[in-house]
């Protein structure tokens, strides 16, 4: 008897029996002489091979399928013959066959295990089955991904896996999500988790909108150009013994995207989907009557008498009868500016895919058009994308898999939050401004004539902004890696990879003259990021004996990143840069501004080690050395190393709860890093010798940033364990978790004293705390005919800075939201004057001092922690309803205990200003008795002892509930019945919300202006545009 | 054995490879190649200036003249009314930038003195000129701090108040501020080392006579007034400068014969193909007051300042009424129709109007003083000062002319916070002279680091 393939291994993919099985098989059919040979395949349902998965024999006897899934055994017997297919996590299969002489041919199908203790997970540089894995991964089904309409993928991730924090930014079209898993570790370097794709972690830069003030309030978002269709599987890992292997890029948690591969067998997936969004909650802001009502009552309230000045209309030192007058022309108009900004945003998707495949190679490709509006007028993203996933054996002991995408996505821009468009129509935007004139007017000795648009202060409204300004952001993306997998000796598996990243986004902007008074203007900021990665890796799996088996796995990489940008002005030109052919082609020789190209690399050296014993005791350590070039000579390298273990309980022989159909627990202890700082945060530099700056005529050369030779990887320690039970053979499963992270050298960017002549340094700083509990259960509440399942997750993070030196809570500051850094209090607590009451006979608010003594007296000295963004719990629950061809899902997410900050509300519902005011402002103190929320209105910040020149009232008051619970996804299928998969199915997206959030959106993440404002401003609004709510309907055939 | 081998291969096939992870930033010098030549430090010391230039375009004149009382609250920019009405906090902007431009200055002169070891091709007369010059800049910039961010010298007796981060030498080390006693001291230092060594002649920057015009104005509001009389008397005496014969100072193009130091725009036909390059140093002045193309500017001066005119008795006759148009609001007219121009610091008008007044108090000198005030009136075609005028006379007149000539110059309120230090009952727009919010606030980055003592805000209306 011979095997005409060799027993393959990848990673953990065989258990015990079968080997035993196999090796039986060796003596068994050796001692037969007969000719007789069985070969096939072996798929999944969708056709992919399962390599490695187990052919048996009568039950006794068998051998492995190579990594294309094909088998072969000879010398059977004739006759009837029992031959059973598995795979782990898949559903065994046994076929009766009758051998007969000469050739004869089985293929099977398998199917999934649906029980989660028995799926396969992608870990970091490998697979390993759940039962096997001893660190902390969550994995999401692809198909969890694509039924949701979001404006990018990683939205979608939203209430599916415990631990993990995902929020929605805004409606606005390709907006990203603010990802945290297990909390935020990072304080002034990037907390966002490591995104790997087919092994290579990608570029991933959300403040390359660099114009227009920082991106129009609004930052890109570079997961937006991935295909959700592409995508198989996404793995999260979440603790030390699971990211290890990631070390120095794992302090933050590390998400892992598998795409989708050929099949020997060809076949089709082509899905579409159309809808339309609305905005999920609309401003309320004031009409022409309300806001000179308040105004006015400002104004009698401050002492003025006659009718009050109007912003844009009349001025404080106007005669009475000025201002009358402009107070009689306000009346005559009144604006929706809201409606002016907002309408109906359409969806149109499509998808197709082909799988296909021969005996030696494989293929999968796929191209998706997705043209995605939000409600905002003027604002799309369209994305067109292709991919090739080509795998090639090349040679029984060689394999060469490549893969291949390229995007684009296309966001045709529009002002939003604080830049202007529908930020604008909740705040600079009054109701008595018209979008046209209707008669000529004269305004600062400019004459505009009836129709032409409204400006104020020299700006455009919106709505001209919108109509005039040719606006798009364009990012090309190219993900391409290959991997050349040899077998040199058996069980030893070496793996070459290559992989490139290029990120091309043009932000293309055309102004006319008549818009910015000047001229015609087009302009082109230009970001390229290449980001290349290579490694090897090779893994060995040896069986000690019969109850032990060791893995080893030893790897190194190296990955580098070089980011260039370029902008180039184009002084009239006729039309933006896009369109038009001739600029383009002066692109090379235009006016532009070469930035400096940044760089930067990592060298890795790692190994893992799994020690299994009687399949039941798992152990595993890894090893990882990174060197960065972010840091120097003296602390260029980190060590990260992490060991876990996990035991199955319900194995043991001396184990027997009749209900427990599955038990283990698992813990590990490992430390990891973080080095997401700017590429040359270390070096001390002085300006370029030419630099162009100079006094008197005379070149001047001056420093740029101070030195910090010290600077050093910021790590995390973290100590993890949980428990997963399987209740009612696996009906009821349930996993609980706990972890404590200790992260220390946090790497901050620290305001310093002016007078050491610089405002800010890199340093290690920080030390900060998350500890947290899980829990995930997945029920079959019903099965047969209606079948009924509820997945639901929670989890809390407490979060705590421990400490920061001698730094006070203003050296580390969220951008402008007022978020700072306070010891014993989260990352980014809001520090703010405390808002107590307003006084019922004055009418004046109430403040409360760090005494805790009420006082009229608003003063800086006097903030404290008011509270913070990050929530007590958070989870996501989904109910799947299924009955014959008919499925309903239902995702609800909730967020429970988080502060909101609505900053925007400090000038919104305060001192009354140029800014249009909230309906809520109607419940406002206006005489001596009143109880109310808000105080007596004036047009002077100093009647609330605001000091002069500050009319932003940076209370508490504004710090609201943000607990939540939002219909997320709600999806109605119909599988029509056939030989074809064509499914069928309509889809509504944040249906309803519940909240006591009187603002727009409970969940928020505003525009950052870098990585610090975003790690430390969670749940700050700031004119952010709400959420869409969408209704989609879509159709899917795999055929 | 042979797998083993093969996984130490694999798993070794990248070391030594450190030099991947060797990147430096491109174009910019690392700070440790930066300085190597005296090429180097003069540049570095040049963009001490350059900062003067951003400093001193206007942006610390406005501030200074919102403390006084010349002004009328700011049209609607929130940084300025919160200047005005005395309640800046360390979120207010406008004097947290102007607190770290004053220091980054301080951190590159101090950077400029102890890098004279790095260079070797510097000869000892320019090591003596750059070390004067790097002295002198941060002399001006502590003064220029100490001024506005504390009480004035003479708030208490012995100056033990507390002053301004004391910078003088390169250092990432946070300090606390020193008393302004300490600080007059060190600045004096500076400049005196200053007077000695510069040259008397040295283009657009620094020379002894502007070093002396500051210990001039320094000694002035330290109410020395025998060697405020004796620094003036080195500059009137030089020759070096007239008083001009219009009432312009703020001229483009040439240095002013008045201006004893100022910030230079530059302009140069030849650089630029088809225009002119420019590089303007004066557009705070220019973008804030100018009336004439602008129909409502940020400043404008304040009906007690029209008041106070009116009251002299001048009317129109004194040509530098012409500075200004009363009416609803009184707009300034002293910087329309310029687009570019040089803005005196030191200048003769001032120093001739201090040494009159030091002579009133030192009752010496009086003709001396009579004559420097007469020709600054003749000149504005003003009333002239009687021969016969006693010290009194005399010390109220140089007080009026200085008021009148350095309107917009920002320093009017240094003479009014003097004068409240002598005993004068000084109100400045109903709020004491030494009010707490007369004192801006720190930069929001000073207060980063524990036991710093910012100043208390408000307190002045």
């Amino acid at each position: 008897m011979q095997f005409k393939h060799l027993p393959f291994h990848f990673n953990y993919s065989k258990t015990m029996k079968n080997i035993l099985a196999v090796f039986a098989s060796v003596f068994l059919l050796s001692m037969t002489a007969q000719t007789q040979t069985l070969s096939g395949f072996v798929y999944d349902i969708n056709g992919t091979p399962l390599p490695s998965s187990t052919v048996i024999v009568d039950g006794s006897s068998g051998v492995f399928c190579d990594y294309n899934g094909h088998y072969e055994i000879s010398a059977l017997s004739l006759g009837k013959h029992s031959i059973e297919f598995s795979f782990i996590g898949y559903l065994k299969k046994t076929f009766e066959i009758e051998i007969t002489k000469g050739e004869n041919n089985l293929n099977a199908r398998l199917k999934e295990d649906a029980v989660m203790i028995n799926d396969v997970v992608v870990v970091g540089y490998g697979v390993q089955r759940r039962k096997e894995v001893t660190g902390s991964i969550a994995k999401i089904d692809a198909k969890k991904i694509t039924a949701v309409q979001t404006p990018s993928f990683e939205a979608a991730l939203q209430g599916q896996a415990a631990g993990v924090q995902v929020s929605q930014s805004s409606g606005a079209a390709g907006a990203g999500s603010l990802i945290r898993i297990r909390g935020v570790a990072s304080i002034s370097g990037s907390g966002d988790p490591l995104v790997v794709v087919d092994g290579i972690p990608i570029t991933q830069e959300y403040f390359l909108n660099r114009r227009a003030g920082y991106g129009g309030g609004f930052n890109n978002n570079p997961l937006a150009s991935i295909n959700p269709n592409d995508i198989e599987s996404i793995e999260i890992l979440k603790d030390a013994a699971a990211t290890g292997i990631y070390g120095s890029r794992g302090a933050n948690g590390v998400i892992l995207i598998t795409t989708k591969r050929g099949t020997s067998k060809t076949s089709f997936e082509y899905s579409s989907r159309i809808g339309f969004s609305k905005v999920a909650s609309r401003p309320n802001m004031m009409n022409t009557e309300e806001y000179l009502t308040i105004r006015q009552e400002a104004w009698e309230n401050d002492g003025g008498t006659g009718y009050v000045w109007l912003p844009h209309m009349s001025s404080s030192t106007d005669s009475p009868e000025s201002r009358r007058a402009a107070y009689l022309r306000a009346v005559e108009t009144n604006t929706d500016w809201v409606d002016e900004t907002v309408g109906t945003g359409m969806k149109n998707a499509h998808s197709f895919a082909a799988r296909t495949g021969g005996d030696k190679w494989s293929m999968y490709s796929g191209f998706a058009y997705d043209d995605n509006e939000s409600y905002m007028l003027g604002n799309s993203y369209t994305r067109i994308s292709g991919r090739i996933n080509l795998d090639v054996d090349l040679a029984p002991w060689a394999k060469l898999l490549f893969s291949g995408s390229m995007s684009q996505g296309r966001n045709q821009r529009v002002s939003m939050a604080w830049s202007g468009g529908l930020g604008r129509a909740m705040s600079q935007a009054l109701p008595y401004m018209p979008v046209r004139y209707e008669n000529d007017t004269l305004v600062n000795g400019v004459s505009y004539e009836s129709g032409d648009f409204y400006q104020w202060n020299t700006n455009w409204n919106m709505v001209a902004e919108r109509e005039m300004k040719k606006w798009r952001s364009t990012e090309n993306r190219t993900f391409t890696n290959a991997q050349l997998i040899l077998t040199p000796l058996q069980d030893l598996h070496v793996k070459f990879t290559g992989g490139f990243d290029r990120m091309l986004v043009e932000e293309d902007m055309w102004e006319p003259e008549a818009f910015n008074n000047y001229l015609d203007q087009g302009n082109l900021y230009s970001n390229t990021i290449l980001n290349w990665n290579v490694g090897v890796t090779a893994d060995y799996q040896h069986e000690i004996d019969d109850t032990q088996a060791l893995t080893l796995l030893v790897g190194s990489e190296y990955q580098r990143a070089d980011n260039f940008s370029w902008d180039y002005y184009f002084p009239n030109s006729p039309s933006p840069v896009y369109s038009s052919d001739s600029l383009q082609s002066l692109l090379d020789t235009a006016d532009r501004r070469i930035n400096l190209p940044t760089q930067h690399s990592f060298l890795s050296y790692f190994s893992r080690i799994n020690y299994s014993l009687e399949d039941r005791y798992f152990f595993q350590a890894t090893m990882r050395v990174d060197g960065s070039s972010r840091f120097g000579r003296n602390s260029r390298y980190g060590f990260f190393p992490a060991v876990s273990a996990g035991w199955v309980i319900s194995d043991e022989n001396w184990f027997n709860a009749e209900n427990i159909s599955f038990l283990k627990v698992r813990s590990s202890v490992g430390k990891t890093g973080a080095a997401n700082i700017p590429d040359y945060a270390r070096f001390g530099t002085y300006s370029p010798t030419n630099n162009g700056i100079t006094y008197a005529g005379d070149s001047i050369l001056y420093p740029i940033q101070p030195a910090n030779p010290d600077l050093k990887w910021e790590s995390t320690r973290t100590i993890d364990g949980s428990v997963e039970i399987g209740l009612l053979q696996d009906r009821l499963v349930l996993e609980v978790g706990a972890y404590h992270k200790w992260s220390t050298d946090v790497l901050m960017n620290v305001s310093v004293p002016a007078s050491t002549g610089f405002t800010n340094y890199w340093d290690n700083v920080g030390t900060v705390m998350n500890r947290g509990v899980e829990l995930s259960i997945k029920s079959y509440n019903t099965t047969g005919r209606l079948g009924w399942v509820t997945e639901l997750n929670v989890s809390k993070n407490y979060n705590e800075l421990i400490d920061i030196g001698e730094y006070t809570p203003d050296a580390i500051s969220g951008g402008s939201n007022d978020s700072r850094v306070i010891v014993g209090r989260p990352i980014g607590s809001f520090f703010l004057v405390e808002h107590s009451h307003v006084d019922a006979e004055t009418g004046l608010p109430v403040y409360i001092d760090l005494e805790g003594n009420e006082t009229f007296e608003y003063s800086n000295d006097i903030r404290k922690y008011v509270g913070d963004g990050l929530p007590d719990f958070i989870g996501g629950m989904t109910n799947s309803l299924t009955y014959g061809n008919w499925d309903l899902t239902a995702l609800v997410s909730f967020s429970v205990g988080a502060k909101i900050f609505d900053s925007s509300a400090k000038r919104q519902l305060g001192v009354v200003s140029d800014w249009n005011m909230r309906t809520e402002l109607f419940d406002r103190w206006q005489q001596p008795g009143d109880e109310s929320t808000y105080p007596r209105l004036t047009l002077d910040e100093t009647t609330y002892s605001l000091p002069s020149g500050f009319p932003w009232w940076n209370t508490s008051l504004f710090i609201y509930d943000a607990s939540y619970l939002r219909l997320r996804n709600l999806t109605l299928g119909y599988n029509v019945p056939g030989k074809n998969e064509i499914r069928l199915a309509v889809n509504a997206t944040n249906v309803f919300t519940i909240t006591n959030f009187p603002g727009l959106d409970p969940e928020v993440v505003r525009d950052f202006e870098n990585a610090q404002d975003r790690n430390m401003s969670a749940n700050v609004t700031y004119l952010t545009p709400p959420q869409e709510r969408a209704f989609t309907f879509s159709i899917t055939a795999n055929f | 054995m042979k797998t083993t081998t093969f996984l130490l291969a694999i798993s070794l096939s990248l070391i030594s490879c450190d030099r991947l992870l060797v990147f430096e930033p491109g174009e910019v010098i690392l700070a440790e190649d930066a300085i190597s030549t005296s090429d180097d430090l003069q540049r570095l010391l040049i963009s001490t200036y350059d900062v003067l230039g951003n400093l001193y375009d206007g942006r610390v004149q406005i501030v200074n003249e919102l403390r006084g009382d010349n002004l009328a609250e700011p049209d609607n920019n929130n940084d300025y009314k919160s200047v005005y009405n005395r309640e800046t906090t360390f979120f207010t902007g406008i004097n947290g930038g102007i607190y770290t431009d004053f220091y980054y200055a301080i951190y590159r002169s101090n950077v400029v003195l102890g890098s004279f070891d790095l260079v070797e091709d510097i000869t000892p007369v320019d090591r003596t000129r750059i070390t004067a010059e790097a002295r002198f800049v941060r002399a001006v910039c502590h003064l220029g701090a100490v001024k506005m961010f504390a009480q004035p010298f003479g708030y208490t007796s012995d100056n033990s108040h507390l002053g301004i981060p004391l910078r003088l030498e390169a250092s990432q080390n946070p300090l606390p501020r020193a008393s302004v006693g300490e600080v007059y001291t060190a600045i004096i230092e500076d400049f005196t080392y200053a007077a000695e060594h510069l040259p008397s002649s040295n283009g657009a920057y620094a020379t002894s006579d502007a070093a002396n015009g500051y210990l001039a104005h320094m000694h002035f509001l330290m109410q020395d007034w025998m060697k405020t009389v004796s620094y003036c008397d080195a500059i009137i005496s030089s020759g070096h400068y007239s008083l001009d014969t219009d009432l312009n100072r703020f001229e483009s193009g040439i240095t002013n014969v008045e201006t004893i130091f100022g910030i230079q725009s530059f302009m140069d036909s030849d650089l630029l193909e088809d225009a002119t390059f420019v590089d303007f140093r004066c557009e705070s002045l220019r973008d804030n007051y100018r009336s004439d193309n602008n129909p409502t500017p940020q400043l404008t001066f304040s009906i007690d300042f029209i008041n106070w005119w009116n009251g002299l008795g001048e009317g129109s006759g004194d040509a530098r009424a012409e500075w200004f148009t009363s009416g609803e609001r009184n707009f300034c007219n002293r910087f329309n129709g310029l687009d570019v121009f040089n803005v005196p610091l030191i200048h003769l008008s001032g120093i001739m109007l201090i040494r009159a007044e030091a002579l009133s108090e030192l009752n010496e000198n009086l003709s001396s003083a009579i004559t420097d005030i007469n020709s600054i009136r003749s000149r504005a075609n003003a009333s002239l000062l009687s021969e016969s005028s006693d010290a009194t006379l005399i010390r109220n007149a140089a007080r009026i002319d200085y008021r009148k000539e350095t309107l917009c110059e920002g320093t009017w309120v240094d003479q009014l916070q003097r004068r409240g230090t002598m005993g004068e009952d000084i109100t400045i727009r109903g709020g004491s002279w030494d009010c707490p919010g007369m004192a801006l606030q720190f930069s929001n980055t000073e207060n980063t680091v524990s036991g710093f003592v910012l100043n208390p805000e408000g307190g002045c209306l």
